[in-house]
């Protein structure tokens, strides 16, 4: 058998069929090229972010030098304006209430998102997909300055007045509408994943004899658990960084709830407290500083919530035998 | 599990799954259909013959002769109940009186001063006048029927001051005399019972129709025209015929409201005649008639949104989301092109991914305020624009938000692409390159335009980023990109925290919120249409 | 076909990207000569006297047709800040400066003069059910510190009375706290709202709320309270009786030049259509013709 030698020339192609460098120098420049311009423009969202982290910081670190973080994560005293030099910059309760927000938000939006794009991908027929997906897309496309008046103006009269509560802008409104406004995220990205999960796989899942709700609880979920994480995450991101809204419709009690599952009262998040007293403080004061850190803090949390998913992922990956 | 059982949690997960879809349908109807009703009311509503006068006058729109024919027919029925109100008032409610006589004396003062008399004449006439002014003022506010008359006669003793012959002051004594003759007839007694629910009828009537004609015309366009939409004319002739007033119900309990009919309050009088009057001639003072306000959306309005349309928020709205999806949609897909293609899973790649993550959790507002420190302070002015808000920058602002987004729905899409399509396209002897760009990003592009479609619909309503960076609550028309614009998510939460305006004019509210979500249907309609047709074809149709 | 889409939708990005900088390039161009006179007047500032420059804005563009002017309505620190940094000529304020905006101003070379256009009240409302009417400064002192919890306290109906305050950053909050609650913190279950709209509806939709809001927003939907037995109007608030007010300012760098644009607006509160303008709005104006 003739050894075949690629970078030889032979009768029928009259150049080699493996370039070295030196040969095809433009070729590699251009692919070295683009290679760095595609990083380079990859590099933009680690730049942002990089740029964004830095920002805050040096916005927030005279408040860390002077004072440190210790009274900030210790209490939950948020008096920043008070006389005589008694500010108090206590961000507990700010923390817990985003949390406790985002926790309701989720419990309530996750189940209905995904169950939702069971429906969209599995159960209904390919036209009702094609018109109901828009729909909720629709969702999503109301500003939330509209569920902001929605949520002061109708549901928190109809909290007051139905269901006999003290107020109706509380962490439930708040959750209730959160919840609303990330099911479109989860429900769109969920079901394009779920529908890229192919044919195949619920075939030999019903050739097995499944019913469909085991099919897609046992094989297809875990098959697009990679997409449904994304999905998650991404409501999660939206719920977590909702300024108007709660703004308008938690109540803005800057304090722990007591009991602490009560969601029937006022609580008061990081955005909404960055968004509330930005506009009016002096730049450059404490106070401006301490905003700042709230903003540091909520990135920290964000950041903590990814990590967690992103361990999440890993042993599931692990688990489910590694498909990517 | 027997088949039985399993069968049953069939059929459960499948009446979970159904009704998950129709609460979510159901949140959707119910909070966008009021929104939307009410924001066409903004559009298509009962308009009453001071729109088409605000039309004519402020807009220079409609037929000139049959608005004034129309509006003469009204001011005759108008002028009716004007004078019933005038004739019970006087002398009960001098407030008008009032407001006449600092006019004279600003306006006299204003005379004497462009006359060029001697500094002594010129202060005794200064002085004269202040005695004038603050002793009608005191006649007119008096309970004292006794005291009245003496302030009044007082001012008349100067009637026949040579000095003030050809002067404006004829002015005060006029109002001397008219107070005068009025104090005859009227019981003073009566003031301190009916003074208040005058001042509130004249104030409804003044909501209804506008100011007296002849009357010198009120500072803000606002307050320039009556009631110019048939729903605001029947609430303000509610609060016209009905007075509320709240009873005390017992110790220790809320009030309750009782609504008691004004005709009663008034009954004996000679007021009582107007409010039946009122309530009969309505429609023939006001002419409601169906409108259709096409210009809604090309007009410029009146501050605080209260007359005119949305045109300039459209046009800053569309600016500024369009530029925004032009800038994060290539950067996007590249990212996401390269996180599937090129990328292994290794720590930078992880960490890329994290970055984007995070980006997806910054609030909204940090972006604001980070946008407004690095593009409009620091970038812009380096790349010679001048410093200030530009749509450019709040263009950047929320491209950078949404870009998380687009990120991640081109990262899934792009990774649902059989690995078949890519190895039939290498086995042809494509490059990599080519590869994605011919195969790859063509069979994921349902799945981009997805990701496209929920980041156009956020990047428009979006409030807190361009807060800082390129929205302003008033100005002109942008004639550049490097300019500031009124967007349509600013200019509703404006109408929001802003003054009283969004309570007097919710239509306009709902309209604005109802054109951005028209807006944002069109766009992404679209875009629907498009995914749909590829899809099909992707799936072999 | 699909390939002819996608380069189709490229070719639509790629103008919309090389239009957007023709456009700049344009913009550039037309600000080459550089004007006698600034025909541009950027106003930024406080939401509350926001609606004042936005009027005194349309009744100066009948006078001066030709000078553009622009209003942002983001805070008061947002616009001590622009007129630091000499983003805007004339900043909205419903606070005077603090010492370190002050500080800050003088070292860039700024020196901020106030121009005091209006005044406004803080009047504590309630829900017009409610049928208490008049509290003394000391009792409201007590609710917002927590000390009365109950509407049976102060003899009205036997209800838990929901608290409700402006955000700590806001001049109407700084203005209350600083003649009612003096040196006294709020109770942590005071909830804070953002704006005076919102304080409005939230008493007028809440049978137990208390909240106070500016002189402008007190309608038929909620009730005002006397305020130890001062009711809060124009001539209690001009003569001084009606503990809780605040004036609302306009400030420029230095004293803006006679003549000028700047000072023709900054001046306007002294006419008498200011004047009406300012009434309209609710506030109380300085002049009175």
């Amino acid at each position: 058998m003739t050894k075949v030698d690629d970078n030889q020339a032979t009768a029928e192609f009259p150049r080699p069929l493996l370039l070295t460098p030196a040969q095809d120098w433009a070729g590699w420049l251009v692919r070295k090229a683009s290679r760095t311009a595609l990083l380079a423009i990859t590099a933009t969202s680690i730049l942002a972010v990089g740029l964004i982290l830095v920002f805050i910081v040096r916005e927030a670190w005279p408040f860390i030098r002077d004072r440190g973080l210790g009274d900030a994560l210790g209490s939950t005293q948020w008096y920043p304006q008070a006389a005589g030099g008694r500010e108090q910059f206590g961000m507990l309760a700010l923390v817990f209430g985003s949390l406790y927000v985002t926790a309701g938000a989720m419990v309530l939006a996750v189940p209905m998102g995904i169950l939702a794009a069971v429906v969209l991908s599995d159960i209904a027929p390919f036209s009702v997909r094609q018109a109901v997906k828009p729909v909720i897309e629709l969702l999503a496309a109301i500003p939330s300055v509209a569920y902001g008046f929605f949520a002061v103006l109708v549901l928190a009269p109809l909290l007051q007045d139905r269901l006999g509560l003290t107020t109706g802008t509380n962490a439930l409104n708040a959750s209730v509408m959160l919840a609303i406004m990330a099911i479109p995220t989860i429900v769109s990205v969920a079901e394009d994943s779920l529908w890229a999960v192919g044919r195949e796989l619920r075939e030999a899942s019903y050739a097995c004899g499944a019913t469909r709700a085991e099919t897609l609880v046992k094989v297809v979920i875990p098959a697009a658990h990679n997409g449904i994480f994304a999905a998650v995450i991404l409501g999660m991101m939206r719920a977590i960084g909702e300024t108007m809204l709660v703004w308008m419709a938690s109540g803005n009690a800057c304090r722990i709830p007591s009991p602490w599952w009560n969601l029937t009262q006022s609580v008061r998040t990081m955005t909404a407290t960055i968004a509330g007293e930005m506009g009016e403080t002096p730049k450059g004061s404490v106070h401006y500083s301490a905003l700042f850190v709230v903003g540091l803090m909520l990135l920290v949390v964000s950041m903590g919530a990814n990590l967690v998913t992103e361990v999440l992922l890993l042993r599931a990956r692990r688990s489910s035998g590694g498909r990517a | 599990m027997s088949i039985a059982v399993r069968q049953w949690l069939n059929r459960l997960f499948t009446i979970a799954a159904l009704l998950s879809v129709v609460f979510i349908v159901a949140a959707l109807v119910g909070i966008l259909l009021p929104m939307v009703w009410r924001g066409g009311g903004a559009v298509v509503f009962r308009g009453t013959v001071e729109f088409r006068k605000m039309q004519l006058e402020q807009f220079g729109r409609g037929d000139t002769k049959a608005v004034r024919a129309e509006w003469e027919q009204a001011a005759r029925l108008r002028q009716r109940a004007w004078d019933i109100l005038d004739r019970f008032a006087a002398g009960l409610d001098t407030s008008d009186l009032q407001i006449k006589v600092r006019r004279i004396h600003r306006d006299l003062g204003d005379q004497l001063a462009n006359r060029d008399l001697p500094r002594q004449e010129l202060a005794h006439l200064r002085a004269l006048s202040r005695q004038f002014r603050d002793d009608l003022l005191a006649a007119l506010e008096s309970g004292d029927k006794a005291q009245a008359l003496a302030r009044l006669q007082s001012v008349l003793d100067h009637a026949d001051d040579p000095l003030l012959a050809d002067t404006l002051a004829a002015g005060y004594f006029e109002v001397a005399r008219r107070y005068e003759k009025t104090l005859v007839t009227v019981d003073l007694s009566r003031r301190a019972e009916y003074a208040q629910g005058i001042g509130e009828i004249r104030a409804i009537l003044q909501n209804l129709l506008g100011p007296r004609p002849g009357e010198r015309l009120p500072a803000i366009v606002m307050e320039q025209y009556g009631a110019t939409r048939w729903d605001h004319a029947a609430q303000h002739l509610n609060r016209l015929l009905w007075a509320e007033r709240w009873a005390p119900a017992g110790p220790g309990q809320p009030l309750r409201r009782v609504q008691v009919p004004r005709e009663q309050q008034f009954a004996g009088t000679e007021l009582a005649e107007l409010f039946p009057f009122v309530r009969d001639n309505i429609r023939e003072m006001l002419r409601p008639r169906w409108t259709v306000y096409w210009h809604y959306f090309t007009d410029d309005s009146t501050p605080g949104h209260y007359f005119g349309g949305v045109g300039p928020e459209i046009l800053g709205t569309l600016l500024v989301t369009v530029l925004a999806i032009a800038f994060a949609l290539p950067i996007g897909v590249i990212t996401a092109g390269y996180l599937v293609e090129c990328a292994a899973d290794t720590l930078p790649t992880r960490m890329l991914r994290m970055a984007v993550n995070t980006l997806a959790g910054v609030p909204s507002i940090v972006f604001g305020l980070f946008g407004l420190a690095f593009f409009v302070i620091y970038l812009l002015p380096k790349l010679g624009l001048p410093e200030g808000s530009s749509i450019v920058a709040g263009a950047l602002t929320l491209g950078l938000l949404v870009l998380p987004v687009v990120i991640r729905a081109s990262e899934e899409a792009i990774r649902a692409v059989p690995q078949a399509y890519r190895e039939a396209a290498l086995s042809l002897g494509a490059s990599r390159f080519r590869c994605f760009i011919t195969v790859t990003l063509p069979a994921a592009l349902p799945g981009v335009l997805t990701g496209l479609i929920l980041s156009m619909s956020r990047a428009a309503g979006e409030t807190a980023p361009i807060l800082f960076t390129a929205a302003v609550a008033m100005g002109p028309i942008p004639s550049s990109l490097a300019q500031p614009t009124r967007t349509l998510a600013y200019s509703s939460y404006d109408m929001a925290v802003g003054d009283k305006m969004a309570a007097m004019a919710p239509h306009n509210q709902f309209g604005m919120v109802a054109t951005l979500i028209a807006i944002v249907l069109l766009l992404n309609a679209a875009a629907i249409v498009l995914r749909g047709r590829i899809s099909k074809r992707l799936r072999g149709q | 076909m699909i390939r002819k889409k996608v380069i189709g939708l490229l070719a639509a990005a790629v103008l919309v990207v090389v239009g957007s900088v023709a456009y700049l390039a344009q913009a550039q161009d037309a600000k080459a000569p550089a004007p006698a006179r600034p025909m541009t007047l950027q106003i930024e500032g406080s939401t509350t006297v926001g609606p004042i420059a936005d009027e005194f804005t349309e009744a100066f563009k009948k006078l001066h047709p030709d000078i553009t002017i622009t209003v942002k309505k983001t805070g008061s620190g947002d616009g001590a800040a622009a007129l630091i940094d000499g983003r805007c000529q004339i900043a909205t304020m419903s606070r005077f400066m603090k010492p370190d905006e002050f500080k800050k101003a003088v070292d860039k070379g700024v020196l901020p003069v106030a121009h005091a256009i209006a005044l406004d009240a803080v009047c504590v409302i309630v829900h017009p059910s409610n049928p208490v009417a008049n509290l003394s400064v000391q009792q409201v002192q007590d609710i917002y510190t927590g000390k009365i919890t109950n509407w049976k306290e102060l003899g009205g109906a036997d209800a838990p009375i929901v608290v409700i305050s402006r955000d700590t950053s806001s001049g109407t909050y700084e203005s209350f706290s600083h003649i009612v609650m003096g040196k006294e913190k709020m109770a942590q279950t005071v909830e804070y709202v953002n704006s005076n709209p919102q304080a409005h509806s939230r008493v007028a939709t809440t049978t137990g709320a208390i909240g106070y809001v500016g002189l402008g927003f007190v309608d038929d939907k909620v009730k005002a309270l006397t305020v130890n037995g001062v009711i809060p109007n124009k001539k209690t608030i001009t003569a001084g009786q009606y503990p809780i007010s605040r004036p609302l300012f306009l400030f420029t760098n230095g004293y803006p030049e006679l003549g000028s644009n700047v000072h023709a607006f900054c001046s306007f509160y002294l006419t008498e259509k200011g004047q009406e303008i300012i009434e309209a709005k609710g506030f109380i104006p300085m002049t009175s013709y």
